[in-house]
């Protein structure tokens, strides 16, 4: 399986074909402008309705956002250190660890290619 | 007496009806599905109440106690029972059939167990059910951990056991109702539950077991052991303060480890003990508000994870593995399972029109209004973390980020048909939220749908994503790799142990010299009496026989001289 000898994107299924507009040269830039775009507008949203937040922060036009952005933000960096601190190889656990088995067992599964018949 | 049949003995008795019927064929799928579904019937018709008391030793035992808050557990139970069981359409293991029935009886059982001694065998219904599902892998690997999760979740059930007795010694009484901590008897109590509910440093059974049993197995386990676990609290230490404080940990920790997990199924692990932390604090709060919140966040929580597994799961059953490193670009050849998936991935984050949104706002508005600041900006900075390792690392790197060259087939279509019934209801919960708010436990007053919380909302999710595209596109998101990450089961997999070498070790060599003291001594005690009484000593020159017949010799000799001189 895996990596298909004759890769023939004209089978894949409907939606799939659909989707991988996705693939064409330009489409992931597109679809961040569009995710800028409604940023920006869910930001603008806050100068136009009146609050009634429970806490001062909430009362800041735009806190929300500025909270996503840099609490998101924040929270990869301290993964990132926390790899650095917890991370070790798939097999510490010894040999009879379920996370250094390579395939989950495959007599109960049904692994297939999307051109398998 | 009873009036209305126990909801559990549905279950038990679908069991015993399974071992009957043939082992191929779709009788044995066909009673899996209808099992739930006369269930929830019978529940449904059968109105508020107490409908089964059996006396026992002296004790009213109630196994049927039908309210408001356990009858909303019992139908999305029944509904997660009949989901994962549509899922598990293929699956013809004996085995794991039998355990995903008495584990959903189980669960059922304790939700309506009026009485703690029902509660407490029932509990330990569910540790016992459970276990095979993990075991059914199979593998070597599976049969450890399961080992663990078991010895973990009878250890619950010894406890509660223990606080009972101790509860029923201080009042007399067994009904399990609304406690207060304070004596060792409630803080047994709550310990158990919180073993079961993954309170932080209790949680590593949970993150442990879930990626370890089957494919199907998983998502039958995640809906029931915890949500029980939070029934019970919810029922028994309703505006604990303490319990605020845990839930906000739980919240916390997990979105750092879901972050770095390679695992998909240990990400939804360490996601599910995030979102426990949503409906601990909504206990924990306590007010009708925050409870609803707290029922009506398990009931959306259960389907959406169920789904977010499920997707995993097709994943695996498809490839083999779930660790996202393998993994990437699927969505071309299973754009259906891809698009469930996002679904899933959506409820989870809590955007607006889907079912994440309408329940978590009820658990942060009742912190807010209870004025628990730091909790609640806590709780925010938490839906942000929801968004990043199940809204996005679950779907992204699965199904899109860069292409693994699998091109694994759609799932089979009864998983499609699971993951599509469980994501429009989803949806369904999401765009008409009345619906469940009807059956909570208290009426609802609250509008989710307010301009206010939809453009905050919006605000946190879309600015988390315009960072995430950020830290992506400039490679400062971790990337997937192929490790582990330690957590608190080090201590009992890895410290433990070695602690148990080291001392074995230590004692083994003190026995040693102990043994070779004691050898040395009788040794030389041996050779002192050998030297003089041995073949050359001192005592030992003259031979028995002969110094036998010397001293007869001489007494006779004795003898006749005391009778002359006589």
């Amino acid at each position: 399986m895996a990596n298909s000898r004759k890769d023939d994107p004209a089978k894949y299924p409907l939606l799939g074909r659909k989707m991988m507009w996705l693939e064409k040269p330009g489409s992931v830039a597109k679809v961040i402008a569009a995710l800028v775009l409604a940023s920006a507008v869910v930001a603008l949203a806050d100068f136009f309705y009146e609050k009634h937040g429970k806490f001062a922060e909430e009362e800041v036009e735009g806190f929300f956002a500025m909270f996503g952005f840099v609490m998101f933000t924040l929270l990869v960096l301290a993964a990132r250190g926390l790899r650095a601190l917890v991370g070790e190889r798939e097999d510490y656990y010894g040999t009879k660890a379920v996370d250094q088995e390579e395939s989950y067992p495959e007599d109960q599964i049904e692994i297939r290619d999307y051109d398998d018949d | 007496m009873i009036s209305v049949i126990p909801t559990a003995f549905i279950f038990f008795a679908a069991a015993l009806v399974l071992l009957a019927l043939p082992k191929t064929g779709v009788l044995r799928p066909l009673l899996l599905l209808a099992t739930p579904i006369v269930a929830v019937a019978v529940v449904w018709n059968a109105g508020l109440g107490n409908f089964a008391q059996i006396g026992f030793f002296g004790f009213e035992l109630e196994f049927m106690r039908l309210d408001r808050l356990s009858r909303v557990f019992v139908v999305v139970f029944c509904l997660a029972a009949f989901l994962g069981n549509l899922y598990a359409w293929h699956v013809r293991d004996t085995v794991q059939q039998v355990a995903a029935l008495l584990y959903a009886g189980s669960a059922i059982g304790a939700t309506l167990a009026g009485d703690m001694i029902t509660l407490f065998f029932y509990w330990e219904g569910t540790a016992i059910a459970s276990v095979f599902l993990i075991w059914a892998r199979g593998t070597e690997g599976a049969y450890w951990t399961g080992l663990r999760y078991l010895i973990i979740q009878i250890g619950s059930g010894v406890i509660l056991l223990a606080g009972v007795v101790l509860w029923y010694r201080e009042t007399g009484s067994i009904a399990f109702e609304r406690m207060t901590l304070g004596s060792l008897a409630t803080w047994l109590i709550f310990l158990s539950f919180g073993i079961k509910c993954a309170f932080p440093l209790l949680h590593n059974w949970l993150q442990d077991a879930y990626p370890a049993a089957t494919v199907t197995g998983t998502v039958i386990l995640s809906a029931f052991t915890t949500k029980l676990a939070v029934y019970a609290l919810a029922r028994g230490f309703a505006g604990t303060e303490i319990l605020i404080y845990i839930g906000t940990v739980m919240t916390l920790f997990p979105i750092f480890f879901a972050e770095i997990e390679n695992d998909l199924r240990r990400v939804l692990a360490y996601s599910l003990n995030n979102q426990l932390g949503f409906m601990v604090v909504g206990i924990g709060v306590g007010t009708e508000m925050a409870l609803n919140g707290t029922v009506s966040h398990a009931f959306a929580h259960i389907l959406y994870k169920a789904l977010l597994f499920m997707s995993v799961g097709a994943v695996m059953f498809r490839t083999g593995t779930s660790k996202a490193s393998e993994l990437g670009g699927l969505y071309r050849t299973m754009p259906l399972t891809a698009t469930f998936c996002l679904v899933g991935a959506a409820s989870i984050s809590a955007f607006p029109l889907f079912s994440g949104f309408v329940t978590k706002s009820l658990i942060l508005d009742e912190a807010a209004g209870a004025n628990y600041e730091l909790v609640w900006l806590a709780l925010v900075f938490a839906s942000a973390g929801v968004l990043s390792h199940s809204g996005i690392k679950i779907p992204f790197f699965t199904f899109f980020a860069h292409d693994s060259g699998k091109r694994p087939a759609e799932a089979p279509r009864h998983m499609l048909w699971a993951m599509g019934i469980t994501a429009f209801l989803s949806i369904y919960i999401g765009v008409f939220p009345n619906t469940l708010y009807a059956i909570l436990p208290y009426d609802v007053d609250f509008v989710p749908y307010t301009v206010g919380h939809v453009v905050a909302q919006l605000q946190l999710l879309l600015f988390a994503l315009l960072a995430f595209v950020v830290v992506y596109r400039t490679g400062i998101h971790p990337p997937e790799v192929r490790q582990i990450n330690l957590d608190f089961d080090w201590t009992y997999r890895k410290a433990a142990p070695s602690v148990i070498r080291v001392l074995a070790a230590f004692v083994a060599h003190v026995y040693a010299a102990i043994l070779t003291f004691l050898t040395n001594r009788v040794k030389n005690t041996l050779n002192r009496l050998y030297r003089s009484h041995g073949p050359e000593g001192r005592m030992a020159r003259s031979w028995p026989t002969g110094a036998m017949v010397l001293s007869i010799a001489l007494l006779l000799g004795a003898t006749l001289l005391v009778n002359f001189a006589g």
